[in-house]
């Protein structure tokens, strides 16, 4: 029994780095319209970057260091999406086309990263903090920190969506960028704060998944990808509060799981959910519309 | 040559070999029938596995240093006969996926992501197939007769793969060169509207997922025969980015450009990066960079040329055919030609009077609009009936629900006798209610004459056993076809047209053709949305009199059409519809005594 509550506690950590990852990738597949695979190469390109300001000097703190990670992420993605997805867009190349573009910077990025990194796996220096328990989890302070971090990410993001400017022309963007257009909104520039907004959430999520694994190479966040494309179809892909439940769904069901089958079945079951989802009902269990 | 030159080469032709044929299948289903399925590796891998345990031993009687399922001890060939099998039956299972409503990249992620699982699955279940460590030491083929590491013996097998490959391809051309091919093409360029036209999605899809399987499991069947050994790593989803980059670069749509492409990636990148020196930086930097190079490669081309080196070719059936016919004129009495008068449309002419469609209470909904709102209107044999109404009244969307683009809530539709409320598009179209679409529907990537004749109902090369029986078979009914879009062609004036791409002629053009296709439909019941939108009004008038000819010889056609002119000359009754109810019907000149119909549309 202790086990199981213990998966779950792994669970909701894993829903917390995945809330992360899926709620930028959701946002920007709702307002760009390009199902960016490469955002898991990104994620992992960051998450290098955090490593190397981590490794200056004497140890410098890994969340200063995920600070620069996120900046990182924000460009990388506005600049992919700027000189890359659009222009393909703007041409009239296919959905799919675009999909397979994303794949070759996919392929691009992360063997960038594995010329220069080499195959092997990096860790950063940090400590775990102390380990606390609580309500029979027991969790490290890093542990905490990352849940803590992901649902101020979260309410942080309700907020924008809800109460800003910003967010409201994000989301008549998402819904029809041309209507929105002609109701005066700049599209070109919801568009650019976009890529920076979920770049920099990518950023964050490259960083915190490297943090949770422990150890990461160029590669390891291909496994990642998938679970991130589940979380945001089984959410309805292009809507954040899907992607959020999405998270907690595939998070808590990956680690309950690894614990109630074996560890090497973990992901199965999320996958076996997310094909069920698009069977089914492939846009989603929230298809209202995009970013609502 | 030295030997090891000699046996290098006979090591690149067996390559070479594998992944062509793994290429072509790629070729059928994503170039011919526009699925991307970012999954195939796993049928390659379906077939490497069934082929190593056909022909292992049981894996007790194999030093048990490796566990796994099967293991029958066969003689060649059966195990690349089981490969084949095996990766068609695999196949069968992603139709569910790709089937009628699951379309472009949403498939395409549920493809990737079974291919990873079906990794996981197979590098964590030992049993199966020895896990990540896989399958080694898997007999060769007559192994017993030749000894493998003969040089005859690997010049043997490349001439083996090399056969089988060109069989691959001859059959693959057959299937695309026929009207069963053109279909697939179609649905390809717009699923929905091929569906429209009486295609069934599902079924061709299924039919290339399957083909493609086995060609795919063929290859796989091949290369551990040759390597002996197979395991998860060999397959990793990447893999199957290769193969795309293989088609890409070669040309989609074409499987000589499959062939090119699969000598240039998987064989070529292989082999360059074996003549640089590994010295060369640090230790795994240049297996690093190769795949660099290919996402390089894909982007690319995708961008300066997305057509590949070599691109789909035009086919011009058109001159091809006229050719033909002029040649059997020659040699025959002019009667003997193939040439055939007008067919009237079927159906029963002159039975007007009865209705061919009637509707009861059909609500359409969208969430929480009622676009359609209790429609119940009677379509009259042989009648050319308007639909008109301001917009936003749920013409476009009732004639989508009469053909069963979209689904109905509640209500009932009756064609011919014969409720349809329930039957899927493609059978609607084949019982003879056909629709055009208000957006220009075309298929882009066919020329004007495929366009005509991929509507042509029940052709004989139009399926895949006819299109497996070859041209002699099926050449008949498809130059009996032409002939008929000869006439249409030529009363529409877009005979020189004829083997243009229809995606590069002008606005007004393209609607010529997609009429022109719904009529080569032979429809009972002709559903066409704003035909004539950015049509010359000259020409919209030559088109009215040819479907009031039309309807003369049993057709009968529904219209919605905003040019009140055309509606008073050639429509008779026009019913006016408004927010999704039925407001009046009669002769125009009834309705413009009708207030209520003057103050919602006529007057606005």
């Amino acid at each position: 029994m202790s086990l199981f509550i213990e998966s779950i506690g792994f669970g909701l950590i894993t829903a917390s780095v995945l809330a992360i990852a899926a709620v930028g990738f959701t946002v920007q597949f709702g307002v760009t319209d390009v199902l960016n695979l490469a955002y898991a190469s990104v994620m992992i390109c960051s998450a290098y970057v955090a490593y190397l300001i981590n490794q200056l000097g004497h140890g410098q703190s890994i969340w200063l260091a995920m600070v620069v990670a996120a900046a990182f992420g924000a460009v990388v993605s506005l600049v992919l999406n700027k000189y890359i997805y659009a222009p393909f867009q703007r041409r009239g190349t296919s959905p799919v086309a675009v999909v397979i573009v994303s794949l070759g910077v996919l392929l691009i990025i992360e063997y960038l990263v594995q010329a220069f990194e080499g195959a092997a796996n990096v860790s950063y220096t940090m400590t775990q903090g102390a380990t606390l328990n609580f309500l029979g989890l027991t969790l490290t302070v890093v542990q905490l920190a990352i849940m803590g971090l992901s649902v101020v990410f979260m309410i942080g993001l309700h907020l924008l969506l809800r109460y800003t400017r910003f967010g409201k022309a994000m989301r008549a963007t998402a819904a029809d960028r041309v209507l929105a257009r002609n109701c005066g909104i700049r599209t070109d520039r919801v568009i650019t704060l976009a890529c920076l907004l979920t770049g920099a959430l990518c950023g964050v999520a490259g960083t915190v998944f490297a943090i949770n694994t422990g150890s990461f190479g160029a590669t390891s966040a291909d496994l990642f990808l998938v679970l991130i494309l589940a979380a945001v179809f089984l959410g309805g892909p292009g809507q954040p509060y899907g992607a959020m439940l999405g998270a907690l769904v595939i998070g808590v069901v990956t680690e309950v799981s690894a614990s109630v089958i074996t560890a090497d079945y973990k992901y199965v079951p999320a996958f076996v959910i997310l094909l069920v989802v698009l069977a089914v009902r492939p846009r989603g269990l929230f298809s209202a519309g995009t970013l609502n | 040559m030295s030997q090891a030159t000699l046996f290098y080469l006979a090591n690149l032709l067996i390559y070479g070999a594998v992944d062509v044929i793994a290429c072509l299948g790629l070729s059928m289903q994503f170039g011919v029938a526009g699925i991307s399925n970012f999954g195939y590796i796993i049928f390659q891998s379906a077939g490497a596995y069934t082929a190593a345990v056909l022909s292992l031993p049981h894996d007790t009687a194999n030093g048990g240093f490796q566990s796994y399922i099967g293991g029958f001890g066969l003689p060649f060939p059966i195990p690349l006969l089981g490969a084949t099998v095996v990766g068609g039956l695999v196949a069968l299972p992603f139709a569910i996926l790709v089937g009628r409503r699951l379309t472009g990249h949403v498939a395409a992620i549920g493809l990737l992501v079974t291919a990873v699982m079906a990794n996981l699955l197979v590098t964590n279940f030992v049993p199966l197939f020895n896990g990540a460590a896989g399958l080694s030491v898997v007999p060769q083929p007559l192994q017993n007769l030749l000894n493998p590491q003969t040089q005859t013996y690997q010049w043997i097998y490349g001439a083996v793969g090399a056969v089988i490959a060109v069989l691959v391809y001859l059959l693959f051309r057959r299937i695309t060169e026929s009207p069963y091919g053109r279909s697939m093409r179609a649905m390809r360029d717009n699923s929905v509207v091929a569906n429209a036209l009486g295609k069934d999605l599902l079924s061709m899809r299924t039919a290339m997922l399957v083909l493609g399987g086995m060609a795919a499991g063929l290859s796989g069947g091949i290369l551990v025969g040759f390597i002996t050994l197979w395991d998860p790593g060999a397959w990793g989803y990447a893999e199957t980015i290769v193969l795309f980059a293989a088609i890409i670069i070669g040309g989609t749509g074409n499987h000589k450009g499959a062939i090119l492409g699969a000598i240039l990636v998987p064989v070529g990148f292989e082999e360059a990066t074996r003549f640089i020196p590994s010295s060369l930086g640090p230790p795994g930097m240049i297996p690093a960079l190769q795949w660099v190079a290919i996402g390089l490669l894909i982007v690319g081309f995708l961008w300066f040329r997305p057509q590949g080196i070599i691109p789909e070719p035009r086919r011009r059936i058109f001159a091809r055919a006229q050719a033909r016919l002029a040649h059997a004129r020659g040699d025959q009495s002019p009667q003997a030609t193939l040439a055939t008068a007008a067919s009237p449309p079927s159906g029963s002419p002159a039975a007007s009077g009865g209705a061919i469609l009637s509707t009861e209470g059909v609500v359409v909904s969208f969430s929480d609009v009622r676009a359609v709102d209790g429609v119940s209107i009677s379509v009259g044999r042989g009648r050319l009936t308007g639909l008109i109404g301001p917009n936003g009244a749920g013409k476009s969307t009732l004639l989508a629900a009469l053909a069963g683009t979209v689904p109905i809530a509640e209500g009932r539709i009756i064609f011919d006798g014969q409720d349809v409320s329930r039957v899927p598009a493609y059978l609607r179209a084949r019982l003879g209610l056909v629709r055009t679409f208000q957006l220009a529907s075309e298929f882009k990537r066919l020329t004007v004459v495929e366009n005509l004749l991929s509507a042509v109902p029940a052709q004989s090369g139009d399926t895949l056993r006819g299109a497996l029986r070859g041209r002699r078979y099926w050449e008949h009914d498809e130059l009996e076809a032409i002939e008929e879009a000869r006439d249409l062609m030529d009363h529409f004036g877009l005979l020189e047209y004829a083997d243009s791409y229809a995606g590069n002629l002008s606005g007004g053009q393209r609607r010529l053709v997609e009429i022109m296709r719904a009529i080569m439909a032979k429809p009972k019941l002709l559903l066409l949305d704003e035909p004539m939108a950015g049509i010359h009004p000259t020409l919209a008038r030559t088109i009215g009199r040819h479907l009031q000819t039309l309807c003369a010889q049993g057709m009968t056609i529904l219209l919605v059409e905003h040019e009140l002119g055309f509606m008073d000359e050639f429509c008779d009754p026009v019913i006016v519809l408004a927010e999704g109810r039925v407001l009046a019907e009669g002769t125009m000149g009834e309705l413009r005594g009708q207030s209520e119909v003057v103050e919602a549309y006529l007057v606005g």
